[in-house]
Formats: structure tokens, sequence, C-alpha cells
């Protein structure tokens, strides 16, 4: 059974004219990395609402088809319930921070749980290990980097112990390191098998984590393929406003130059290889 | 681009009262008229606090100021923004008018402009900016990219030579950033400075012809963009990554000099040119 799956989902925000999504249907299976991509206003974020019960159940509006998480209709069940499923890390870090120090942050929703004081520390040892904060844990998180405190909010959701993590572009107000670090901690998710949604601008970064990439535009899906087969497709991208990975535009630049390439490179280390192993056969 | 500077930085020191360490440390700099410049580095590197100088949102803690001729310290924010247009990082911080009309009159009012002069210059910059039509909307009711050209264009009605840029594409998406830049390009191509603070280096490597790196305070590169970004260890320790092409081309062409800035069209050219790689 998918993780998720939605069938022919269609919203229309509350007293706006036109529909956000249309006609969506799509599921993941247990331990993929789904990258998701496309302009503003494309609906990226109102499906990771749908998905987790946030859209209809605390935003309004008129939704149709249906969405399921574990066999459960996000539509019906408590976002509450679901989020112990699916963790969900937003953009702003800060603005999901409330605590005075990292400690207490992730504590928080586990004592809310009701969880016995062993496994809140289990669990506290854990992700402090996971995302590499542990020398910082009594800090304050207003005295945390950009990146730290991205980690923070991952590390908060991961707590939890979802089956599924969906990154609502959380890398996009962060200097190159600290998305990166955000990054490798989502590719170090990946390796234990969790199920990783990731909406992202960073179409290079993506490249190197992502299984599959989904690209949405004007509230539809317009692909949903492996990663390689999107992202070599530099002029479709580029019809859309995307930046394709500038290591596959570069290739993509020689082969309108007649070099031929078996499969397009989509990372700098691809890159490499790829453009090495032409240069043999010449 | 005239060798005249039109910014002088002068070993300038800044402390926030609440905190013990410098802000900026001892930054030294000298920006010439019409200079398209990005500075990078971490969050909390500086960079926002150095270009608060440039229209005397910072007085300096020690060191000198001058934009224009003018001292910094001796002249309030309210005359030097007749010549430097800052933008905010976050258009909210700017934003206050009841309408978009309203909000990009403000400026040019003040600093008096004739009715006419006001009038082409909002035709103008709402046309640039895709804000064309949108006149008696309420500013808090356009999307987050929309409020953030609309910063853009109430600061660029007043045309000033300089244009400060905090995070120009923060909440936009490529496209959106890319039709942005490019005004700013437009606007550096008619001679007026235009210095920009991104985490976006992709973006740096297509628009700014000089980059400046601040890490924990302090400029420690400074020079133009396919220089920078060829130095790979400064970078990773102000927490940069170059570009992937500036990457790939370090590692397949390592010995070659670039006398511009490179996407990855030019890479290809580059690389069939040495023969890296042939037909």
């Amino acid at each position: 059974m998918p993780l998720i799956e939605l069938k022919n989902i269609e919203f229309t925000y509350r007293g706006a004219a036109n529909q956000s999504l249309s006609n969506i249907t799509f599921s993941v299976e247990p331990g993929e990395f789904i990258g998701i991509i496309g302009p503003t206003g494309a609906g990226k974020s109102t499906l990771c609402w749908v998905i987790t019960g946030v859209i209809p159940q605390i935003i309004k509006g008129k939704l149709k088809g249906t969405s399921f998480v574990k066999g459960m209709s996000s539509r019906k069940t408590p976002v509450a319930t679901i989020s112990q499923i699916i963790g969900l890390v937003q953009q702003d870090a800060e603005a999901q921070l409330l605590m005075t120090d990292i400690e207490k942050e992730i504590v928080f929703p586990l004592e809310n749980l009701g969880l016995p004081p062993e496994e809140i520390n289990r669990r506290l040892n854990y992700v402090l290990d996971l995302v590499n904060l542990r020398s910082e844990c009594q800090r304050h998180p207003f005295y945390l980097s950009g990146g730290q405190k991205q980690r923070v909010a991952v590390a908060t959701a991961l707590a939890m112990e979802p089956e599924i993590l969906i990154l609502d572009e959380a890398t996009s107000e962060l200097d190159p390191i600290g998305a990166e670090e955000v990054h490798n901690l989502a590719g170090l998710l990946k390796k234990k098998l969790k199920t990783v949604l990731m909406v992202e601008h960073n179409i290079d970064e993506l490249a190197k984590v992502a299984d599959r990439i989904i690209v949405m535009d004007k509230g539809r899906i317009l692909m949903d393929a492996p990663v390689r087969q999107v992202l070599s497709q530099v002029d479709f991208l580029q019809s859309l406003g995307i930046y394709p990975p500038q290591v596959t535009q570069t290739a993509f630049a020689l082969q309108n130059k007649g070099v031929n390439f078996k499969q397009m490179p989509i990372t700098v280390e691809e890159g490499m290889q790829a453009i090495t192993r032409v240069n043999h056969n010449v | 681009m005239s060798e005249e500077p039109i910014i002088k930085v002068e070993h300038l020191y800044y402390k926030y009262e609440t905190r013990d360490q410098f802000a900026v440390e001892d930054v030294n700099l000298t920006i010439k008229k019409g200079e398209f410049i990005a500075i990078i580095g971490q969050n909390g590197s500086g960079k926002t606090t150095l270009v608060k100088h440039f229209n005397g949102l910072h007085k300096p803690t020690r060191g000198r100021v001058i934009v224009d001729g003018h001292n910094t310290a001796d002249h309030p924010t309210s005359e030097l923004a007749r010549f430097v247009g800052y933008v905010f990082q976050n258009p909210d911080h700017q934003i206050f008018a009841d309408s978009v009309r309203d909000e990009v009159s403000f400026g040019p009012k003040n600093i008096g402009f004739t009715e006419e002069h006001i009038e082409s210059a909002l035709k103008l910059v709402l046309g640039e900016m895709e804000l064309s039509g949108m006149e008696e909307e309420q500013p808090f009711q356009l999307s987050r990219g929309q409020r953030q050209r609309l910063a853009v264009a109430s600061i660029l009605a007043m045309e000033p030579s300089i244009l400060v840029i905090d995070e120009p594409t923060t909440g936009q998406d490529w496209r959106e950033s890319i039709a942005l830049m490019g005004l700013v390009q437009g606007l550096n191509e008619k001679g007026h400075t235009c210095i920009i603070t991104t985490h976006n280096m992709n973006l740096v490597s297509i628009f700014a012809r000089r980059v400046i790196v601040m890490r924990q305070a302090k400029v420690t590169l400074d020079g133009p963009t396919q220089d920078v970004f060829r130095n790979v260890e400064e970078l990773r320790a102000a927490w940069i990554k170059p570009p992937d092409v500036y990457t790939l081309a370090q590692k397949l062409l390592p010995d070659i000099h670039l006398d511009k800035p490179i996407l990855p069209q030019d890479l290809a050219d580059l690389l069939i040119n040495a023969g890296i790689v042939g037909r």
C-alpha cells in the first residue's frame, strides 16, 4: 500500500476565483525521496497542506478528490493524528520555534504526547546526534544561525518519529552552506529509509538527493518521473522559469555543439565523469 | 564605469549596543561609479549591517563612510536617500501606504519631484516591476513576490544613483528573480551603481561583476566574480559554495585564466576550445 495516495484532487481557497490545485493524482511509496518543483503559485505548499490535512481542516475551501496517508483520509483524520505520521517543516524556521533552548524545543511536543521520560530522552539524544546539534542544545534558538535553526525545526519534527518528512522550501532563506546542511540531513534521512517530500527552488542540491521529481505549474502536475529524466529536460524546465542544474546546462550546451552523452549528468561528479568519458571516446 | 569612487569605506567598525562583538570590523572598500557588486557571506556575517551604512541607517562606531562626497556621519538618512536607494530584505519593513500609488509616490514627493515627474516615474517603475494596473491595490493584499517588487519600485521611483538591495530575491522564484535582477541590470547599464546582498550564487554568477565576501564581520575576499568563485577554500570558510559551473571548471580546467564571469554556455565553449571535449 502506498504511504500517500492522492486521487483527482481539486482545491479552491475560500473566496478565491480560481482553483489552486487541479486534477492532482500521485502516490508515494515508502523510502522514496521526492522533489517538488515549480514556479511561485504552482500550488506546491497547497499540496503539502492537503496531504497533511491542514486543508480542509484548518485552511478552508472547496476540496474534491481523495487524499490518503497510510490508508487514513487526510480530510477526516485529525491533523494532530496525521502529524504523528508526517513531520512538516516550512520556510520560516523562526516562526516554528517557541521555546528558550533547543532541548526544550525538541522535547515540548513529546511531552504533549504524554511519552514516558526515558522515551523522551532516547528520542532527544537520537535527533540531537542526527542533526549534529548536541553541543548547542542548551542555547537559545535566537542565537543560532539560520541553518542551525532550520536543523532544530527538522529535529523537532523528527523527534515525533514520523514516517514521512515534508520540507516546504526549508532552505530558501539560508546561506549556501546552511542550505547544504539541511540537504545533507535530508540525504541522511534517505539512507535511513525515511520517506521525504522536498519542495525546493535549489535544483542543483535536489539533483544530489532526489529519486523522483514532480514538476508543478498553475495547480497541475506537468511531469512526474525519475530525477534524471526530469532534470535532463533543460528546455522544458527553462520554459517554466526553472533553472536546471548548471552541470546539466553545460552538457546541454555541449550536446547542441554535437557532443553526445549517453545520459545527461545532473551533478558535478557525474559531469566530470561524463565529460572525461566523452574525451576518452574522441 | 568611471574610475571615480562613489563610496569609500575607511576602517569601518560597527557595534550594536546589545552585543559585545563588532558586527562590522575594520572594513575598507572603494566602490566606483557604475559597479555591480554582490556582497555574500553566512547569515549573520555583517552584510546587512555594512550596507545599512551606505544610506546612513547605521552610523560608524569608528571609521568613516563617504558616499558621493558626503560623510554619512554628518548627514541624515533623509538627505542621503536622495542618491542612495535602499531596499529592505523584508518588504513589509518598508511598505506602509494604503495603496500602491501612494507607496511609490511617497519618496519622489518628499525629495521634491514635480507632479508630472512623479506620474511618469510611477508609470515607468510599475511597468518595469509588472505592477501596472495595480495602482489602487492595498499593498498588503499583494503576494510576497509582488510586495518585494513594490518595495523596489518605490525606491526606483526616486531615481537614486546608488541602489542597495538587501536580499532582492527572497520569496521569489527563479523567473521572478531573473526579471527583477534584469531590471537592476538595466539600471546598472544606465550608470547606476548597484549593490546587492544575496545567498543565491547562481544569480551572483549571472549579474555581479565584483564580489565581496564577508566572514565574521570582516571582508575576507574582494575581487572580480570569476576570481572570487575560484577561491574555494576561503569561500568554504565563509559558508559559501561557488556555483557548480565554477566547481566543474575548476576540476576540468584547473589552470585556465578567466577574464570574465562564466555561465554554462561559456564553460561548454571553454571545454571545446581547450580540447577537453571534441565533436
